[in-house]
């Protein structure tokens, strides 16, 4: 059985999945790219906003013409991830 | 002078600068450990970094213990200014012996309570006891840890001896978690770190046989310490 995520864990899934989709994603996509329920992803939104790790971008839907959220992933986002890379690579090789 | 063990005396020095090193390196990992508990706020990190801390300790006993054995012209300082404190030599007590049996004492069971903390976190979750043992385990293993360290100072194989198994222990730790993660480079490398390590300290076991063996366990130590450095290296610089 896998084990719970760590609330760090989610973050870097979470971010992970706005880098993978080329640094901007909608909420809906994020949503179910990094496995959450609306609310908690809202949640863990509020706080990377104000982390200044991720924004939100008005974006102008390209059919409808219709205004829609667009999630973007910052510098500070991605050195995040780097540093989060390095950490899980220090827990794997000294098995902690 | 008060000797533990018989080392080679040209090799007189060299360790020291080996154990240098060596502490350089443990606040190094000790660093790195911490700064990850700061973030993620997981106490194996914290522990992780304590039993680094306490190598890095024993060094330092080390370094401040044999380099007084070594150097006269630091004795002599250091007598200086002992000496107003507690008095000459007394009643057949020598102030100089109860240093040296301190300042080895002091680096033994810093060494052992860091490889014991060390082999306690690499275990995994399943592997480990519940907390009242857990706890429980600890406090006997404190004793123990104690009572052996001060032991090695009138027979300091012992204290080789009881590193070299703990040591041991920690090395099997570090190939199941090599198997567990997919035959991670990085692991292999920490899990060959520690084989070095458990090398050095088997030789230091069998120095009553042949003084060299004190060089060459001192290498294993440095080659250890430096694969370690290699690591963090890697790891940190990805």
């Amino acid at each position: 059985m896998a084990t719970r995520r760590s609330r760090l864990e989610l973050i870097f899934d979470i971010l992970l999945s706005i880098q993978n989709k080329g640094g901007k994603i909608k909420p809906t996509h994020l949503m179910y790219k990094s496995n959450l329920s609306h609310k908690l992803l809202n949640n863990y939104l509020d706080e990377l906003v104000m982390k200044e790790l991720v924004l939100i971008e008005d974006i102008i839907g390209k059919k409808k013409q219709k205004s829609t959220k667009a999630i973007v992933l910052t510098d500070k986002g991605l050195s995040f991830l780097a540093e989060f890379r390095r950490m899980r690579e220090f827990t794997d090789a000294f098995g902690l | 002078m008060f000797t533990l063990f018989s080392t080679p005396t040209w090799f007189n020095g060299y360790d020291l600068l080996f154990a240098a090193v060596n502490l350089v390196i443990a606040l190094l990992i000790a660093g790195y450990s911490w700064k990850i508990f700061k973030i993620n706020k997981e106490n194996k990190f914290g522990y992780f970094s304590f039993a680094f801390i306490l190598i890095a300790l024993a060094h330092i006993f080390k370094l401040m213990t044999q380099g007084l054995l070594y150097y006269s012209p630091w004795r002599s300082v250091a007598t200086q200014i002992v000496a107003p404190v507690v008095g000459m030599a007394q009643n057949g007590v020598h102030y100089s012996d109860i240093f040296f049996r301190t300042g080895f004492f002091l680096s033994m069971i810093t060494m052992l309570g860091a490889w014991l903390l060390i082999y306690f976190v690499s275990q995994k979750k399943s592997g480990r006891l519940n907390s009242y043992y857990e706890i429980s385990q600890i406090g006997l293993f404190v004793y123990l840890v104690g009572l052996i360290s001060f032991v090695s100072n009138f027979k300091y194989s012992v204290f080789y001896l009881t590193s070299s198994v703990i040591l041991g222990m920690i090395v099997l730790n570090y190939y199941k978690n090599y198997l567990n993660t997919n035959k991670n480079r990085n692991a292999v490398k920490v899990m060959s770190s520690f084989m070095l390590l458990l090398f050095g300290n088997i030789s230091f076991i069998f120095v009553f046989i042949n003084e060299s063996l004190y060089v060459i366990g001192e290498l294993f130590m440095l080659l250890g310490f430096l694969l370690l450095l290699y690591t963090h290296h890697k790891v940190t610089h990805k």
